[in-house]
């Protein structure tokens, strides 16, 4: 094959490649653009700071009981979530056989394929109505936390599998039992790397809607939780209700300003998780 | 209160005692018989039979891929699906009272790469202390561990540093500070000078030498120049068996065996 045949054929191979992967990139900044530009009349502090206090609630005024709520919601459900996740992946690692192993891997990979809307569900139905939590904080944290668990696990799991062979092998040369290999070797150098899982999952978190909104938030009437039983209000579902307002273009704008927001929310967890995996390969 | 890891350890043994499988072991610290090891279907060792006195190096010389490092890992118990018998002190260590990882507090291993754990220096030599009290007052015992490595004047003014910033060939004492803290009754080494530079490769020798004085050794090395200075029996190891062994100065000046003076002279093993 001649020279100038193969730089056809190389030529043609890297326009198709452009071609895929130019829409799975130029697709995603156009969104973020236009929800900044949307945004960009309501985004100032005070939108970000203000309260509302009851009349023209998430309308007229800021969202920073949203902002709050919706922070509290994904902090719960990581801190509860987190010790079932730690003592399962801890189970998986020391004493499941390896068939248990494999069992686990599989129910794990299927809850995470489970909608979040089927949680939601469930939350409703057992918690806010059997347990009689109500729609409360206590009942969407928990919800949140089910659906959270299995990223969690699996993510444990990738930080313990990270520690290289030769660091745990000369914890087993020395006699160490697997429980001392893991309390005292994988976990004490693998805690940045569970870190960063945590603040994945928290971003995670902050983009679920549907567990949560059967479970735990309201519209209005609600700026501050009094209890973990007092319903909360939260940016996603904020959205959610005010993009049913599609009449009215200063709710649209405020939706647009609120998804702004929350999207530089879940950045920002992202951007904190890449930190910590640059400090942990470093 | 303070607590004596060594005793512990001598407790240990002392318990295990009833498990002797070799009942002329008097003076031998190690007795390999019929060592045979498969991995995946591939035949790694074969028939490999030798003893090792209660004190000095044995150094284990060979080809890559002659099955030392694995012969090693076998000894410390870290492969376990070997057949054959193995007896330290006279004691089976498939029987061994505690199991596999009783055992390897008893038989150290040193990895040719050091791997410090992300501690101080100090926290690494007490690392293989079963008990938290222990690790708490173990001054002497660092001490002790850090001067028979060769180690303790570099570090002593900076225990409670990390071990990380220590240079690969003080990191490589560190290791063997950190094995010789559990009290050992035979210590191997794979490879424990390469990568090193000559003075590293020099203080460990020196520091091999006094530790034999002591605890048996045994020293996986490519360095025959290195198996000549450490002065005790020699094991040539080629394809999973041994080919020849015997006193280091026999074996060096008149090899029994082709395959060993092809070794010794050409640094090349045909033994297939």
């Amino acid at each position: 094959m001649n020279t100038s045949r193969l730089q056809y054929r190389d030529t043609i191979s890297k326009s198709i490649v452009w071609l895929l992967a130019i829409p799975a990139l130029l697709v995603p900044t156009i969104i973020l653009g236009y929800i900044f530009w949307k945004a960009a009349p309501v985004l100032d502090w005070d939108f970000i700071s203000g309260t509302a206090d009851g009349a023209g609630f998430g309308v007229t005024e800021g969202i920073f009981a949203q902002l709050l709520g919706s922070l509290l919601l994904a902090v719960m459900a990581c801190v509860m979530a987190a010790p079932f996740a730690l003592g399962t992946a801890l189970y998986y690692r020391i004493y499941a056989s390896p068939r248990q192993q494999q069992l686990l891997i599989v129910m794990f990979n299927m809850l995470q394929g489970i909608p979040p809307i089927v949680f939601g569900l469930c939350g409703l139905v057992m918690l806010v109505n059997l347990f009689a939590w109500g729609v409360s904080l206590l009942s969407g944290a928990v919800v949140l936390a089910i659906v959270l668990l299995p990223l969690l696990v699996l993510n444990t799991l990738a930080a313990l599998e990270r520690i290289p062979l030769n660091y745990t092998e000369a914890g087993r040369a020395l006699g160490l039992d697997s429980g001392a290999i893991i309390w005292r070797l994988r976990l004490p150098r693998s805690w940045l790397n569970l870190l960063t899982g945590l603040l994945l999952a928290m971003a995670r978190a902050l983009s679920e809607t549907a567990p949560i909104m059967f479970t735990a938030t309201v519209f209005s009437g609600v700026v501050w939780p009094d209890s973990l039983f007092s319903p909360v209000t939260t940016l996603q579902t904020h959205i959610f209700y005010l993009a049913q307002e599609g009449n009215n273009p200063q709710v649209i704008n405020i939706a647009w300003g609120s998804a702004a927001v929350l999207v530089l929310l879940v950045a920002a967890f992202g951007l904190i998780a890449r930190v910590l995996k640059k400090l942990e390969a470093d | 209160m303070a607590i004596d890891p060594i005793h512990e350890n001598f407790q240990q043994v002392a318990l295990s005692s009833s498990d002797t499988v070799s009942p002329n072991s008097e003076g031998i610290a190690l007795q390999v018989e019929r060592l045979g090891l498969q991995l995946d279907g591939k035949v790694i060792l074969q028939e490999i039979s030798f003893s090792l006195p209660v004190k000095g190096v044995t150094s284990v010389i060979g080809p890559s891929g002659a099955g030392k490092s694995s012969l090693l890992r076998c000894l410390n118990g870290l492969l376990t699906q070997w057949s054959g018998s193995v007896a330290v002190n006279g004691c089976d260590t498939r029987k061994w009272r505690g199991g596999w990882d009783q055992l390897r507090r008893h038989v150290g291993l040193i990895a040719q790469k050091p791997v410090v754990f992300n501690t101080s220096i100090r926290t690494n030599v007490c690392f293989g202390l079963k008990s938290w009290r222990q690790r708490r007052h173990a001054d002497e015992l660092v001490e002790k561990s850090l001067r028979q490595a060769a180690l303790w004047n570099e570090v002593k003014d900076r225990l409670n540093e990390p071990a990380t910033t220590l240079s690969m060939g003080q990191q490589q004492r560190l290791c063997i500070a950190r094995a010789l803290a559990i009290n050992p009754r035979i210590l191997l080494l794979d490879e424990p000078t390469a990568s090193l530079d000559p003075h590293s490769k020099q203080l460990i020798e020196q520091s091999m030498l006094q530790i034999a004085e002591q605890t048996p050794l045994v020293c996986v090395t490519h360095d025959l120049a290195q198996a000549q200075r450490l002065q005790g029996p020699v094991i040539f190891m080629c394809d999973g068996r041994i080919i020849e062994q015997g006193p280091g100065e026999q074996l060096f000046s008149q090899p029994q065996r082709i395959e060993t003076r092809e070794f010794i002279n050409w640094s090349v093993c045909d033994c297939d």
